[in-house]
């Protein structure tokens, strides 16, 4: 289903009454939202923080959202630099280097790592850990978001072409990493 | 591209019990403060240009009021003839130029107003203050 006609309804909404209009989008888009971030920041913890600072920042902006643009696209993106802001925050001040689950569970205040995967999850996950930022982004969301490279290219900022490469070259690095090459 | 074969599938992350059924409401809570926040200012914001526009002519008029006290010469000035002596502080009469009351005692004609005295006059006055007539004819 294209996602520009099926927020239209958001979008008449968000104009006769922008409470009612912000809680349908809340609605639509938080469980996925929480998702791309939690793959993201691994932690569950700053996975529900970024997400929380994701739609505050999406409230405070949406009176300057124009319906032209993708609401889908407009949120993927904050929801993204937000998780990216808390990345770099983890990166900073953590005393190990963050290549794989372990060391991100370390920086974990929770009781609980919220993970619970074989042995060949933990595999695929160190895997994506270890690509780089961007092409990890592009990774999760072509692979568990399903999302086209046309919306791809407008949340990252980057030509389709070179998001394709990127996808392709990310796959081939987790295959090779996964089968121990 | 989920139907890789070497790329397991599944969703190994998990949540706290509750957390999807909960998160909605916590979220739409979060932002119910920043839209109260929104209101409030809401009325400000509309009023601020007149609010500005109040404050710029007090302070213009502060500043008119002020520099006509500062600058504007006394109202309350009055011709010196036209004031008794008696009535001149020290501090006018230090600032009088001795010349300037000179021209208004002849102005206002001070010397028309000399009494007629007679010579009899001034001897009694003289022999009053003690002043010998023959020492004064002396000079004379």
């Amino acid at each position: 289903m294209d996602q520009q006609k099926s927020d239209s309804d958001i979008f008449k909404l968000l104009e006769s009454d922008t409470n009612k209009g912000f809680r349908l989008v809340v609605e639509r888009y938080s469980t996925r939202l929480y998702w791309h971030i939690r793959r993201l920041v691994i932690l569950h913890e700053d996975a529900d923080d970024a997400l929380q600072n994701t739609f505050v920042n999406a409230w405070r902006n949406i009176s300057n959202f124009r319906s032209e643009s993708s609401l889908y696209t407009w949120l993927y993106t904050i929801a993204t630099n937000e998780a990216l802001t808390l990345i770099n925050k983890r990166t900073r001040n953590a005393a190990v280097s963050l290549d794989d689950l372990g060391s991100w569970f370390a920086n974990s205040t929770e009781g609980s790592t919220w993970f619970d995967g074989d042995e060949a999850q933990v595999k695929l996950q160190n895997a994506i850990i270890r690509l780089p930022e961007k092409q990890r982004i592009v990774f999760n969301l072509k692979y568990y978001d399903d999302m086209t490279y046309e919306d791809m290219s407008k949340v990252l900022k980057t030509s389709v072409g070179a998001l394709k490469a990127s996808y392709h070259h990310a796959v081939k690095k987790i295959e090779n990493m996964l089968s121990g090459i | 591209m989920k139907n890789n074969n070497k790329i397991p599938e599944g969703n190994p992350f998990k949540v706290p019990e509750n957390y999807f059924e909960e998160l909605n409401s916590k979220i739409f809570a979060s932002t119910i403060e920043i839209r109260d926040e929104k209101k409030k200012a809401g009325l400000y914001m509309r009023l601020r240009p007149f609010l500005a526009i109040a404050a710029s002519v007090a302070v213009l008029a502060i500043l008119t009021f002020t520099g006509e006290k500062l600058f504007s010469p006394r109202n309350e000035y009055v011709s010196l003839s036209e004031i008794p002596v008696e009535e001149y502080s020290e501090t006018i009469l230090n600032e009088i130029d001795l010349l300037t009351l000179e021209e208004n005692a002849v102005l206002t004609g001070v010397s028309g107003l000399e009494p007629d005295i007679d010579k009899k006059d001034i001897i009694d006055y003289l022999l009053l203050e003690n002043i010998d007539i023959n020492e004064i004819q002396e000079h004379l």
